[in-house]
Formats: C-alpha cells, sequence, structure tokens
C-alpha cells in the first residue's frame, strides 16, 4: 500500500517538481500510513530504488548507455550500470530515512498526545 | 519534552538529506540533483533514434525557416533573407553547443568566478587585465557601425536566445548540471569576445622579454648572429621573387634609445608550435579536372565539443558550406558556389609591452614625450560564486592597461607579464571581422575577396583563395603597424613616441601574389616574404619544415585529385630529420653503445625519415633531436632568474650543418671542451635510454603513436568526457601537424567547378552533448585520415544529401 502510494506520487509528482519531492512523499506517507519501522523504511526504498531504475533505464537504453558509460568514466566507475545502482541506491536510502523519520515523527507526536 | 526532541529530529534529518544532496560542494556535483532520472544527468541521453520531422514556432524569425540535418547531424539551413539565416544558425548552434558557448565567452571576459568560486579568481583578473573585456567592447562598436554585420550580429543572438527561453531545466546541457548553474541571456558582446579569445589564442605570444634578457647577457651581436631577422633556411608564402606593384609608406624613424638596455626577470608566454596551420590551392593547371582544388587544416589544441561547427547556409544570395565558430554567425572557412577560401596564422608582432615610468606610487600620471601624462583609472568588478564581489583598478595608458603593478602569487600566467608595463595590443582595435565573413560567404571572384579581405583587423591570417574562374591566391591579411624594422622585437620605452604605433600597413599593400608562375599558392605559418617587402611584420615566423615540404610535394604534383590532397594533409615526412640526420647519424660512435643503443642506431639507420604511428625510429629521432638542441643552448641560456629562449631550430640546424666548432657546442660548466660528436652521442644515448626507462625495451611500446599518445580532452578537462587514446602519426613539423592534444582541427579539401564537391572531417562531432553518439562519431574517420563528402545542397529537398530529420521553423 505505502509502496504504491510512494511509487506513483514519485512518478507524477517529479515530473513537475525537483527531486526532492521523494522526501516529502516518503515521509507524508510513512508519518500518515507506515505500519512499522520495518515498513516504513523498506517501502519507500523499493518504490524509489524501482522507479529511479526504471526511469533511468527508460531514458538510457535508447541511448545505448553511451552517457551512462562517460558519467561512470567521470565518476571512475568503469561500468554504466555502477552509475546507475549508485544513483538508485542513493535514492532510495533518502526515501527510506525519510520514511522512517515520518514513521518516528507519528510515534513521537502520537505518544506526546498520550503522556499530556 | 523529550518527544518534541524526537520529532523534531526526524524533521531535521530529511531537511538536512534533501539540502546536502541537492548542493554543490567543493568540485563535486550536487549529488542527487545531477543523479536523479527525472531532471538529473539521465534526461541528457539522447535517443540514438532522430526524430524525424520536428515543428517550432517562434516569435523571432522573420518569414519560414527549413532547417534540414544531415547524417552527420550537419544543419542545413534554407532561409528566405538575411536576417533569418543567421537567427536559424543562432538557433541551431545553441541546440547543438550552448555550453561550450557559454563557457568559452565566459573564460574570454574573465567571469569564471561566477560559475567556479574563488579558484579562477586570478584568471578572471589576467582575462581582464589584458583587455580582453576592453578588446570585445571597441570590436563591437566596429561591427554595430556597419548595417549588415549589426543585422547578423542581431539576428545571431536573437536565434540563440530564442532557444534558451525553450530550454526546460532539464533539459540544460549536462555540464550545468555538473557545475550547477543556468545559461544567460546571449548578448552581441560576447560575439565579439569569442572572436577576441581567437585572437588571444593565435596573437598573444611574445617573446620580447627573453629577448631583451638574452641582449642584456649575451650583447647586441650575439642577438643578430644567434637571432637573425631572416633564417638560415626559408620557403616563404609569397613566392621569392614576386614583385611589389604598390609605392610603399615611408617607414617610421626608429628611436635613438632603440637599443637601449631594460632589465627584466619576466617572460611571457613563448608562441607554442602546434598552433599554425597549412593551407594551399593548386590551379587547374596542376589538377585532373582542369579546375583549381584548395586544401585547408587549422591546428589548434583540439578538444570535445570540437572547436569547430559544420553548417551550410543558404538564403537569397547566399549558398555556402563550412565550419563556423561556436559564438559568431558566419562561415569562417568553406565554400560556395564559385570560391573557396581557407586560413593559417600570421605570426605578426601584433603585441608590445611598453615600460612606464609613473610619476608616484598613485600612478596618476605617467612620462612621455617630455612631460606627464594622466592614466586612466578603470574599476572592474569580479563577482565570486558563494563570496564577495572582488573590486579590481587597473590604470590604462595610451598604449593599453598596464598589466601588472604587482605580480599575484601562485598564478603561472602571471609570472609571464612584465610588471609595471603597458600593453598594446591589436585585439584592443576597433574591428569588424564579421564583416569580411559576410562577403567571402557571398563572394564570387578573385574582386569579392580582395574586398571582402579589407574589412579584416585580427587574429592576422594568411587567407587563401580559389575559384572556378581558375584564378588562386594568397594574403598575409591583417591590420599590421607600421613599424620601424625590429621594432616591438625588445620591451619599448613608454615614454618615447618613436616607440608608438605610427599608422598601418595599408591593407592593400599587404603580402599577395595571385595565379604565381609555380601553379600554387601554400602557407604553413612560415615568413610571409622574401627579405625584399619593404614592411617589417615579424623578426620570427614558424620554422620552415611544414611549407618546404608542402611546397616539394606540389611542384612535383600534376593532375591532382581529392585524394591526392587528402593523402598529403596526412603526410608525415620530416624535413628536419632530412636535414640533420645525415650529419649526425655520421657522428655516432657504435663501439660505446649498449644493446639497445645499438639496436636503436640499426633503426634510425633505415629510417624512411616518416612520423608514422607504427615508426620507433620516429620515436628515438624526435628525442635525440631535442636533446641535441637542449645539450647545444642550455648550458648558456637556461640561467636561473633570467629566463631566455633557445635559438630557433634553424639556427641550430645552421650550427651543426654550417659552425659545427662554434663555441656554443661546448658545454660552458664542464672544464673539458665538448665537441659537437660528444653532443651527438649523449643526446642519443640519452634518447634510448629515456625510450627504455619509459617503455622497456625496444619494440612495440616505442612505436611513435604510443609515445605521442594522442587524446582529445573536454574542453573544461572533465575525465571521461575525452576521446580514447588514438594511435596516430604525423608530428608537430610534419604536415600532418599531430602532436598529444593539438593538431588538425578541421581538414577541408574543396574540388572548384561547375559543380562543387567539398570533402571534410574534423575531430569530434556536430553536438556538444557527451550524451550523443553526434560527439564523437567523427573521430575515427579523422584518425584514419580520411575525409567526408559534402553535402552542398540546392534545395532542402536535394536527393543527393541524406538527411535524417527536419527542423521547420515559422513565425506565428
Amino acid at each position: 500500500m505505502v509502496f504504491i502510494v510512494i511509487l506513483l506520487a514519485a512518478f507524477f509528482l517529479q515530473m513537475v517538481l525537483p527531486w526532492w519531492v521523494i522526501i516529502v512523499i516518503s515521509f507524508a506517507a510513512c508519518g500518515l500510513v507506515g505500519k512499522t519501522g520495518r515498513i516504513a523504511f523498506w517501502s519507500p526504498f523499493l518504490a524509489i530504488f524501482l522507479l529511479w531504475t526504471g526511469m533511468a533505464l527508460y531514458k538510457s537504453m535508447p541511448n545505448q548507455h553511451i552517457l551512462a558509460e562517460r558519467v561512470a568514466g567521470m565518476f571512475g566507475l568503469g561500468q554504466w550500470w555502477l552509475v546507475l545502482i549508485v544513483s538508485s541506491f542513493i535514492g532510495g536510502l533518502v526515501a527510506a530515512i525519510s520514511g522512517y523519520c515520518g514513521y518516528r515523527f507519528r510515534k513521537a507526536v502520537l505518544y506526546k498526545e498520550t503522556a499530556d | 519534552m523529550m518527544n518534541k526532541a524526537k520529532a523534531l529530529v526526524c524533521i531535521i534529518i530529511p531537511v538536512l538529506l534533501a539540502y546536502l544532496l541537492n548542493t554543490k560542494f567543493g568540485d563535486a556535483p550536487p549529488l542527487l540533483k545531477f543523479l536523479n532520472p527525472f531532471a538529473g544527468f539521465w534526461q541528457n541521453a539522447e535517443n540514438a533514434t532522430v526524430k524525424r520531422e520536428k515543428k517550432i514556432v517562434l516569435k523571432g524569425s522573420r518569414q519560414n525557416i527549413e532547417i534540414v540535418f544531415d547524417n552527420r547531424m550537419i544543419p542545413h539551413i534554407f532561409a528566405q533573407n538575411d536576417f533569418d539565416v543567421y537567427f536559424a544558425q543562432g538557433y541551431v548552434t545553441a541546440m547543438h553547443r550552448l555550453l561550450q558557448m557559454d563557457f568559452q565567452t565566459r573564460y574570454a571576459a574573465g567571469r569564471l568566478s561566477e560559475v567556479v568560486g574563488r579558484k579562477a579568481i586570478e584568471l578572471d583578473r589576467y582575462q581582464r587585465r589584458m583587455g580582453m573585456v576592453y578588446g570585445a567592447k571597441k570590436s563591437l562598436e566596429g561591427m554595430m557601425a556597419d548595417a549588415k554585420s549589426k543585422e547578423m550580429i542581431l539576428a545571431y543572438t536573437a536565434g540563440i536566445n530564442a532557444y534558451i527561453h525553450s530550454l526546460p531545466e532539464k533539459k540544460l546541457p549536462l555540464e550545468y548540471k555538473l557545475l550547477d548553474f543556468t545559461p544567460e541571456d546571449w548578448t552581441p558582446v560576447k560575439c565579439a569576445l569569442l572572436l577576441k579569445q581567437m585572437s588571444a589564442i593565435l596573437a598573444m605570444g611574445s617573446d620580447e622579454f627573453y629577448m631583451t634578457n638574452i641582449r642584456k647577457r649575451f650583447g647586441a651581436d650575439v642577438v643578430r648572429d644567434l637571432f637573425p631577422d631572416y633564417p638560415f633556411r626559408e620557403d616563404p608564402i609569397i613566392p621569392v621573387g614576386t614583385k611589389w606593384n604598390f609605392d610603399p609608406l615611408p617607414v617610421p624613424e626608429a628611436p635613438d634609445s632603440a637599443n637601449e638596455v631594460f632589465a627584466g626577470n619576466f617572460r611571457t608566454a613563448e608562441k607554442e608550435e602546434g598552433i599554425g596551420s597549412n593551407n594551399w590551392a593548386l590551379s587547374g593547371s596542376k589538377t585532373a579536372s582542369g579546375f583549381p582544388i584548395l586544401a585547408n587544416d587549422p591546428h589548434l589544441d583540439l578538444s570535445l565539443p570540437s572547436i569547430w561547427y559544420q553548417i551550410q547556409l543558404h538564403a537569397p544570395g547566399l549558398n555556402a558550406y563550412g565550419v563556423s565558430l561556436p559564438g559568431a554567425p558566419g562561415i569562417i572557412i568553406g565554400f560556395n558556389q564559385r570560391i573557396a577560401w581557407g586560413v593559417t596564422n600570421v605570426a605578426a608582432d601584433v603585441l608590445d609591452f611598453y615600460q612606464v615610468k609613473f610619476k608616484d606610487s598613485t600612478h596618476t600620471s605617467y612620462w612621455y614625450d617630455n612631460k606627464w601624462k594622466s592614466t586612466t583609472r578603470v574599476i572592474d568588478s569580479i563577482k565570486v560564486r558563494d563570496g564577495a564581489t572582488e573590486f579590481d583598478t587597473v590604470f590604462y595608458t595610451h598604449h593599453g592597461p598596464v598589466v601588472y603593478l604587482q605580480k599575484p602569487k601562485g598564478f603561472s600566467k602571471s609570472d609571464n607579464i612584465p610588471v609595471g608595463n603597458a600593453l598594446r595590443w591589436i585585439a584592443h582595435e576597433k574591428s569588424n571581422e564579421l564583416k569580411t565573413f559576410y562577403l567571402l560567404n557571398r563572394g564570387k571572384n578573385y574582386n569579392d575577396y580582395r574586398r571582402a579581405l579589407t574589412y579584416y583587423t585580427a587574429p592576422a591570417q594568411n587567407f587563401i583563395f580559389a575559384s572556378a574562374d581558375n584564378d588562386i591566391a594568397i594574403t598575409a591579411n591583417g591590420k599590421f603597424p607600421l613599424k620601424w624594422k625590429d621594432q616591438g622585437k625588445f620591451i619599448l620605452d613608454g615614454s618615447d613616441p618613436k616607440n608608438d604605433w605610427q599608422g598601418w600597413i595599408p591593407a592593400n599593400q599587404n603580402p599577395t601574389v595571385k595565379n604565381p608562375f609555380r601553379g600554387f599558392v601554400s602557407s604553413a605559418n612560415q615568413s610571409s616574404t622574401d627579405q625584399t617587402y619593404p614592411y617589417y611584420i615579424n623578426w620570427e615566423f614558424s620554422p620552415y619544415e611544414r611549407a618546404k615540404r608542402i611546397n616539394d610535394r606540389l611542384t612535383a604534383m600534376t593532375k591532382a585529385t581529392a585524394d591526392s590532397i587528402r593523402l598529403m594533409q596526412t603526410d608525415s615526412y620530416s624535413i628536419h630529420a632530412q636535414n640533420i640526420l645525415p650529419a649526425i647519424l655520421k657522428l655516432v660512435d657504435p663501439p660505446h653503445l649498449n644493446a639497445t643503443q645499438k639496436e636503436g642506431l640499426n633503426v634510425v639507420r633505415r629510417w624512411n625519415k616518416y612520423y608514422d604511428a607504427r615508426s620507433i625510429a620516429a620515436s628515438i629521432f624526435d628525442f635525440w633531436s631535442k636533446r641535441l638542441q637542449f645539450d647545444i643552448w642550455d648550458d648558456e641560456f637556461n640561467i636561473k632568474d633570467m629566463p631566455m629562449k633557445y635559438p630557433s631550430r634553424d639556427r641550430t640546424v645552421q650550427l651543426i650543418l654550417a659552425e659545427p666548432d662554434s663555441k656554443w657546442i661546448d658545454n660552458v660548466n664542464t672544464p673539458v671542451r665538448e665537441t659537437l660528436a660528444d653532443l651527438v652521442n649523449e643526446s642519443f644515448k640519452f634518447a634510448c635510454d629515456s625510450l627504455e626507462r619509459k617503455y622497456g625495451p625496444i619494440g612495440e611500446k616505442w612505436q611513435w603513436g604510443n609515445v605521442k599518445h594522442t587524446t582529445i580532452p573536454h574542453l573544461a578537462k572533465i575525465p571521461g568526457f575525452g576521446s580514447k587514446f588514438l594511435m596516430t602519426g604525423g608530428g608537430k613539423m610534419t604536415i600532418n601537424a599531430l602532436s598529444e592534444s593539438n593538431g588538425p582541427s578541421w581538414r577541408m579539401v574543396v574540388e572548384l567547378g561547375a559543380h562543387p564537391k567539398g570533402h571534410g572531417v574534423f575531430p569530434g562531432g556536430q553536438s556538444g552533448n557527451p550524451g550523443s553518439k553526434f560527439y564523437d562519431n567523427m573521430i575515427d574517420t579523422w584518425a584514419k585520415g580520411e575525409l567526408y563528402d559534402l553535402y552542398f545542397m540546392k534545395s532542402p529537398d536535394d536527393p543527393s544529401a541524406k538527411i535524417i530529420s527536419k527542423l521547420k521553423i515559422s513565425k506565428k
């Protein structure tokens, strides 16, 4: 559920907004409906990892990976697919941390309410 | 409380992540802004299948414009008026080369700090203090004063801006994303800056500082002997014996102080060999077709994106094909239905330094013509990324800017500039080079060519010409100051009016020749004329070897075809080796050589004197001859705190062949007296030992192509964006003047006739996008020494061309 929401929202919103909208989406989605800490971490991670991998391949395949090869050379990575994995992994990780933070945020706020 | 803190942390972490990964730190790009596939670099991955047809509506154009792209992505523009043709040129050039245009003009204007921060501040100061912006503004005045060039520049600017405004952020060229900045609107002064940068590349060299030091140390007689005003061996551009059919102006009188010695602990960039070029044209009497063939290959520091941009411009009264400079309208080297033209650099002395005597430390007045004269103070502001704007004060005398009053530390370019000297440089003159190209692009015959040249100022070029009327011609062309002999060979006294530039050589008296008896014209940056030319242009030009080889081959050539000319462009025969090898081989003493050196000697003995990619002998000879030159001169001419230059290669050859017992042979740092044979043997062993140390035992690794190791780097030296290693032959002193990363930036051969046929290639591609297959698609063809047939189209539907894409621009 969280996975699908993040995937779709991230896809459409990134068409018009900068990349960091994935942070807002992951935080909000997991903050609102994240069931456990584990889900709040892994759902955004997978959603963004897959989305970014898919989008990158969509651009890179018709290009025969000419550009990805060059960028790999620039970063000293050697292979074009390493750039892909690094991009998607960092993107996924940032989303995961944001999702988890969103979840912990809700916990902290809710706990505060009950404690009052 | 605890939970409030926790909640706060949960918000801070994501915000911090967003900030950190969206910001550029040092040289690293803003990481996720760059890597994300929705707006980052992945968006620059161009589809290898090109879209066939595209229509756009642009307010700026006047009528409909049709642009067709051939299978090498070269645009052929069909417009219905002059404005539209340059508008479209601006648009497509920006489409393919925006970053390059932006980067080069920022570099020229001293505005890199705006983009890369404080690390470029000294470079920016240098560019401004050398008067680049000052020169560009003056040049722009000249261009705007002429209705035609004004229209050209305004249309080109509008075209570039139409593209910039249509560009969504995610489609910005890759390097903008890496460096994290955005393009600003193009302005006419940027076109002028781009042309000034060409002057800086081709006409900023100067060695009067070395010469002043040499005169100070060894005296005027040694200067006359070792640094003569005309070379020992020469094959000038205008054939020896050509008559000057004009009455020359009187040459100004040299001042009495001309031989005064100035102190100086400074040096400037030495004119680098390799920044030169070849061009030649054969008359119909020497070709198979009976019509002229013209060839040109300008040598520059190669880069990706390519220096040149190929284009065809078609409009009423205009149909020309050739290469343009991204950032300047029109075609610089090319051909049309009737004529073809090309350029090589003229090493004219158009940059002089004047020692200035200031009244006091305020620098408000200086001594000139026996009175105090006021300086002009200019305060320049340099914007710095992530930092405070810098203000820099420069004083101008009537000569030009006083480049440095104090040397900045840790900036190598500044070591080269004499402190307290004013710079007089041709690039500071009002000028209108664009008009020359406007007229050449539309030229029909010899008279049109001659008229076009009168508008040209700098950087001075040998303009070569051929026409379907069977005329060929060459002119060493530019605005040349009228100087007394050797004026500017040494630093000049800025207080004496006789040292000023006192007028100009009239444009129609520039060295020129039409249809010479020998049936061809050519140039390779050597001396413009023999010693009968009545004016002084410079005391030293590029060495003559390339020119000699070109002229030897053209003299022998009959029934030439485009293919024989193409093969000649990649000729790597060394005249230098031909000149000295017999003399020095004789002096080698085989019994005292080790096994590798003996093998090396055998290889060199059998050598055919071609710098082929696979030649081992070429590597040995190259190291050997350079070391020998070092052995002869370094002991006298390399002295701490007194920078000097060695005598020329020509003078070295003369010494070896004609003066083997000269006192200069001896190494003054040893007690024994060395002979030429001693130096020849030392340098030969040194060459073999160096190669062995670097490349192992003598064998494949010693091949010239491997030792030279040609690659073409990215414009901003971004790793991974340059070319692969190219196993190529040639060398600086051969026709195929290809060194490590400097060489033929465009090779063109044009067969004139009823239907002109063009052939050409440059090392790179049309696109400036490293993510495009058109970024480097021509490199292999270029490295192999082959040329493409150029599509000189008559209409957008011309079936002779392979068209892959069309762009229609219409005015709404």
